[in-house]
């Protein structure tokens, strides 16, 4: 999740929590201030009546036995009076109770006064009720209103979250985008800082711009020590190898002194194919080729396929390229050609006679997909995954191999964000994936 | 012809001028870049054989300054151990004819050289005879009287190196770079030379006895006129 998203959630839902809490404390509170009022006029009320009695109006009431409730037609507040014949009860003076009462068939939530008291040596029991309805219906109100306020708030608070968290954090993603993400190569680092007043960002910008030097530096030195090692290596190797080609023309050479000249001179051309492959590893690992050639798959296949054909007709294997459509990226043209002339040569090396090698392509909204799959010996699950490692030779692997091809390979494709995934079964063959990102 | 080497290794220099020497070049050294630039400046070459890295200066300065001279044919080879594709690319685009990493194979540096002589000069002598039968350079082809002979493109590349090498054996390394390149660890099985070797040598062998051509024992061939 996006910090701006969770900023903005975490907003919402404390503001959520906070009306939630207030809005139940106010109802609460509010209920009981107006229980505590409706009782009070009971009380009044009570009194008013209990003062101004006399015969008649008991009588009045007994008789009738009817709720005082001419004159209110929502039937709010009624009077009953009851002779009273259990006299056990009378020692409770008045006491409050919340019940449900039919009053003229109209059943409501009453708050209710009971009363006993003793009139000219008999005993009443005096009852007055109010309902409950106004408090119930403000309560009501006040709910709704809540409600309304709480997704009013948490919209607006919403959209005012988010448009201000994404104006916050702008320079952030700008920081994340320009700094990190869009820089695989230290030498072209732009070293700008990105315009933010938020401390925090230029700190972290800051730091990024100084960790990127770093690495700048240290990409420098090791360009400088390759170019280096490559000439202080390869220099006394090319005299090497131009005073043994002359020793070997001198024809009072013995054969047995041929021979070891040769011997020697192809001790000294496996010294110069490692030292190249190591060096050619080294500068791919350190982004001195540039990507700015336009590579069609089929085209480089159909190269590669030319200059090896003489090796598939040598152990009759069958070639099939299988690609519905041709995939076009951006790229080092010669690096990918070395890339599939590894692959395409390790597939016919390790192949096995009137076998065959099958290229196939497949593309979706992500990726393309490039398939080599040969018949030949195959390698075991560990087996692949040591095959990358450098000078990491197989037992199955030919005598004259350095160990290096795959891990040329290997750093070729992370130079060109493509993925490599090695399938393989013993006696039945290899097939070698690249997903190429679109 | 003659040959300008301008080289800081010394020892290098001289394997090449021993070399060159006696494939009847006529050599000049120099060591450094202001010896260089003086020697060029006063003589004309066929070849310069330029070395990038040189101890007070870069060798493409030497190739800016040959360049700007003007009614300079000389053919320049770029030597160079640093071997980026940059300065390949950089080389070729400032004039250079061709560029050949280090370290290279006599022989190879030799057919580059004659291969460039034929590009500039036109050279007169196109056909070279060998018991027999006839190598046309310029269309790439053999002929037996009077008649092609059917060599693919291979095959063509192994005879003609080897006869520009004649008398000279010629390993099936140095052979299996000269005609697929410098390609990594595809040089490292090496011996698949010898299929071709060997439908080439069927195909001669069916016109005129072919003794001259000779495979060295474990080490390569030598074509002897």
């Amino acid at each position: 999740m996006k910090l701006q998203l969770k900023l903005a959630l975490y907003n919402t839902i404390t503001k959520i929590a906070i009306i939630a809490v207030l809005a139940f404390f106010i109802l609460i509170f509010m209920n009981s201030i107006s229980v505590n009022h409706i009782q009070q006029r009971l009380i009044d009320k009570k009194n008013k009546l209990v003062s101004n009695l006399s015969d008649m109006e008991i009588n009045d009431l007994l008789t009738h036995q009817k709720t005082f409730t001419d004159y209110n037609i929502l039937k709010e507040e009624y009077i009953i009076l009851k002779q009273a014949e259990n006299v056990d009860t009378l020692g409770k003076k008045e006491s409050f109770s919340q019940e449900e009462r039919e009053i003229e068939g109209n059943t409501q939530e009453y708050q209710i006064l009971t009363e006993k008291f003793v009139f000219e040596d008999r005993k009443y029991q005096l009852e007055i009720g109010e309902t409950m309805a106004a408090v119930e219906q403000l309560e009501h109100t006040i709910l709704y209103f809540t409600l309304f306020i709480l997704i009013v708030s948490v919209g607006l608070s919403l959209i005012a979250d988010f448009a201000f968290t994404r104006f916050l954090l702008a320079p952030f993603y700008r920081i994340i985008d320009q700094k990190l993400n869009k820089v695989d190569d230290p030498m072209h680092y732009d070293y700008e800082p990105v315009k933010t007043s938020t401390q925090d960002f230029r700190e972290l910008d800051a730091s990024i711009n100084s960790l990127m030097a770093k690495i700048a530096d240290i990409f420098l030195i090791e360009k400088q020590f390759i170019a280096n090692v490559s000439h202080e290596l390869l220099t006394p190797i090319s005299i090497l190898n131009t005073r043994l080609e002359n020793l070997l023309n001198d024809e009072q050479l013995s054969r047995e002194g041929e021979n070891k000249l040769f011997a020697s001179l192809k001790t000294l051309n496996r010294l110069k194919a490692i030292i190249n492959s190591l060096l050619l590893i080294s500068r791919v690992e350190n982004n001195q080729f540039s990507k700015t050639d336009e590579i069609s798959i089929i085209k480089m296949i159909t190269e590669v396929h030319e200059e090896l054909e003489d090796r598939l007709t040598d152990m009759n294997l069958s070639f099939g390229m299988n690609l519905s459509e041709d995939f076009i990226f951006t790229g080092n043209k010669s690096l990918i050609h070395i890339l599939l002339m590894n692959l395409i040569n390790n597939a016919i090396k390790y192949n096995r006679q009137q076998g065959s090698i099958q290229i196939s392509g497949k593309k979706n909204d992500e990726q393309f997909e490039l398939i080599i799959s040969d018949t030949g010996l195959g390698m075991k699950t560990e087996e692949i995954e040591k095959a990358f490692s450098r000078f990491e030779k197989l037992q199955s692997e030919k005598k004259d191999s350095y160990g290096l091809g795959l891990a040329i390979v290997r750093s070729i494709a992370a130079f060109h964000q493509i993925k490599i995934d090695i399938k393989s079964d013993i006696d039945k063959g290899t097939r070698v994936h690249l997903y190429f990102s679109l | 012809m003659n040959v300008l080497i301008i080289e800081d290794e010394k020892s290098l220099a001289l394997e090449i001028a021993g070399f060159l020497g006696k494939e009847g070049f006529m050599i000049d050294h120099a060591w450094k870049k202001s010896s260089a630039s003086e020697k060029i400046f006063v003589n004309s070459y066929d070849f310069i054989l330029l070395d990038l890295g040189l101890p007070d200066g870069n060798g493409f300065d030497l190739l800016h300054q040959l360049k700007n001279l003007p009614g300079r044919e000389d053919g320049v080879i770029i030597l160079t151990a640093r071997n980026a594709v940059d300065d390949r690319i950089k080389g070729l685009e400032e004039g250079a004819d061709d560029y050949l990493a280090k370290p290279f194979s006599l022989s190879e540096l030799l057919a580059r050289m004659h291969a460039i002589t034929r590009r500039k000069h036109k050279l007169e002598k196109n056909e070279v005879n060998i018991h027999g039968l006839t190598l046309d350079i310029r269309n790439r082809t053999v002929i037996f009287n009077n008649e092609r002979i059917n060599l693919t493109k291979k095959e063509y590349e192994i005879f003609n190196y080897l006869v520009l090498n004649k008398n000279r054996v010629i390993s099936r390394m140095n052979l299996t770079e000269h005609v697929w390149g410098d390609i990594l660890e595809i040089n490292s099985d090496s011996n698949f030379v010898d299929v071709h070797v060997k439908n080439l040598r069927k195909k001669l062998a069916n016109l005129i006895p072919i003794d001259w051509f000779e495979t060295v024992r474990s080490i390569g061939y030598r074509i002897n006129i």
